[in-house]
């Protein structure tokens, strides 16, 4: 093929037929390009079905009516709380957790389809298959959590200023980003999005319930007060709700970020690992 | 069509064991610049191992792999912008349509902009996909979604191809049009990598055949000369009744390498004295009083070479 070349002015690939060495900033720079573009192809996907998007929601809302209206009486009264304002920054928090879900699920069905080989033959970033589909899960995530939060203020929920609205919304969303990643290390090892799905019920109902997203831990025997109040659906959920009512906020939404740090830390590096073996 | 033609790939005593299991034993081969090779081999024989490990899919345990100079193994990023690959799965978005597909694996292979939409224009028009270009991939047809893989994997004007059985799975008109992709490629000089277990399909596509069984070379050369080599002709006896294909296949047993297709209640038999030995053999079966419907002697396929040199 070499010598066949066209005239346009434009260089890219397609002009100039001859290879390039990629060094560090070359490898840099399609990280970002692809993520870009991987980020585009999962938009796409999420727009196309729309049942994703509303899924989440749904679940979001079913939680804020079933727990303010079933449970909300009892557990408001005992904790001396408003309970609309209690719980919506929680429904929030689990609702991000569901919808990062889907970063597993979407990943291991690209690997039990060929696209990933194709992914995997191309001059290209790998880091930017899971990247490029983290954030348009996020994106997705903050869209869901909008409309949550919309039914949330028809219900009565209100936030103390916009600034505080806004970092009500990215917290949960912050967490949700951490466990997408989380996904994908067990998307890559796993392979089945079944497999996935089945598996996700057993760590996400546990934590959820073993927090503080639905009732105060003072509650809980001491054996568990300890996990319930700082695993990351409660610390998420205490900076959230601190951030929605104007309360002190600082040192809940510092552990957050540090369960965020943490699991990217570990959970980066590992699904990269697991993903370049899937093959 | 280049004048002088220069090696391409060159693979040169490549192995790779999965466990105790050596999927591929010290295998080597060359393709020349603007031909199509065709690696012919059954279920299992090692094929896609071979396309893996040449597409920096699979890491080669031992031997050397370099395409157009650049070593596989170690110049993993440099070998991708030399391939297109289609594998054996249509490799493709479902949920994107024709024309989204070509647009994300040109951005992912850094094409963009007017160039890259001319050139998808370019492929939609010359592989026939106007039709369903703005289609969802996942509401096409299988043939469809296949001429979208392999074109997908032209992306970038890649100097090699690889097509992993490319046809598996296709009914026969979607096949013949893939092969005429496959031939319009090959004429305009790009180099092929094709897996088959389709023989008629080696033989219609492939310049060079390479015959794999197990992991290594049983065979290789042009598809004239493999048949050439076997040197025999084939006597095909075609009987009416499953009696008839029963006792006609227990009185030629004797004979070497026969083969027998019960369905067609055909017996194929390899003699090295053409015309003499069928008439023994026609003899013996007449004498017998199996009635045959119909005999022809034949030079050989591509099919008997097969046979002759696996243990299929």
């Amino acid at each position: 093929m070499a010598g066949k070349m066209n005239s346009s002015t434009t260089i890219d690939r397609l002009d100039a037929p001859q290879v390039i060495s990629p060094n560090v900033l070359t490898h840099l720079k399609w990280a970002m390009q692809d993520t870009v573009t991987i980020t585009w192809r999962d938009m796409v996907r999420t727009v196309r079905q729309p049942e994703m998007l509303m899924f989440a929601v749904i679940m979001g809302v079913v939680f804020l009516l079933l727990f303010n209206y079933v449970f909300g009486g009892v557990i408001g009264a005992g904790a001396g709380v408003n309970y609309i304002q209690y719980v919506v920054p929680g429904v929030l928090v689990i609702t991000a957790l569901n919808g990062a879900q889907q970063t597993g699920t979407g990943l291991a069905s690209d690997l039990s389809e060929g696209v990933t080989n194709r992914f995997m033959s191309l001059p290209m970033s790998q880091v930017a298959v899971i990247a490029g589909r983290t954030i348009a899960d996020s994106i997705r995530n903050i869209l869901g959590l909008l409309l949550v939060v919309l039914i949330g203020v028809l219900m009565g929920f209100r936030f103390e200023s916009f600034s505080s609205a806004v970092l009500t919304v990215l917290l949960p969303v912050g967490i949700g980003y951490a466990f997408s990643w989380l996904g994908a290390a067990l998307a890559a090892r796993l392979r089945n999005p079944e497999t996935l799905g089945m598996l996700s019920m057993f760590w996400l109902f546990p934590l959820m319930l073993a927090s503080s997203a639905f009732a105060p831990t003072e509650s809980m025997p001491r054996w568990l007060q300890g996990f319930a109040e700082y695993q990351p659906i409660s610390t998420a959920t205490n900076a959230a709700r601190a951030w929605s009512d104007g309360s002190p906020a600082r040192t809940d939404s510092l552990l957050t970020l540090a369960w965020v740090a943490g699991i990217l830390a570990v959970c980066v590096p590992l699904s990269m690992h697991l993903y370049r073996k899937s093959t | 069509m280049s004048i002088k033609a220069q090696t391409l790939i060159e693979v040169s005593e490549i192995s790779k064991s999965y466990g105790d299991r050596e999927a591929v034993k010290n295998l080597s081969f060359s393709v020349a610049e603007g031909t199509v090779l065709g690696l012919l081999g059954a279920n299992g024989a090692g094929k896609t191992t071979i396309v893996n490990m040449l597409t920096t899919l699979t890491s080669i345990d031992t031997g050397h792999a370099s395409i157009c100079g650049y070593d596989v193994s170690s110049q993993p990023y440099e070998i991708r912008q030399l391939i297109g690959l289609a594998g054996q799965f249509a490799a493709i978005d479902e949920k994107l349509t024709a024309r989204e597909n070509l647009k994300l694996f040109g951005r992912l292979n850094k094409i963009s902009g007017r160039n890259l939409n001319a050139r998808i224009d370019d492929l939609l028009q010359r592989f026939r996909m106007a039709d369903f270009a703005d289609q969802i991939a996942g509401t096409c047809s299988g043939g469809q979604r296949r001429r979208l893989d392999v074109v997908s994997a032209l992306i970038a004007k890649p100097a090699t191809l690889f097509l992993d059985e490319p046809t598996t799975g296709l009914d026969p008109r979607s096949r013949a049009d893939i092969w005429e992709v496959i031939e319009d490629l090959a004429d305009e000089g790009t180099s092929v990598l094709l897996t088959t277990q389709y023989l008629h399909e080696a033989d219609r596509l492939a310049d060079e055949i390479v015959l794999i069984d197990h992991g290594m070379i049983v065979a290789s050369g042009t598809p004239d000369e493999l048949k050439r080599e076997l040197n025999r002709d084939v006597l095909e006896i075609h009987l009416d009744s499953d009696v008839a294909f029963r006792s006609a296949v227990r009185l030629v047993n004797d004979q070497p390498d026969i083969g027998t297709d019960e369905n067609a209640m055909t017996i194929r038999i390899p003699l090295s004295n053409g015309a003499v030995g069928s008439l023994a053999l026609l003899r013996r079966l007449d004498d017998a009083g199996v009635t045959i419907r119909d005999f022809q002697v034949r030079r050989p396929t591509l099919d008997d070479v097969f046979l002759a040199f696996t243990d299929a």
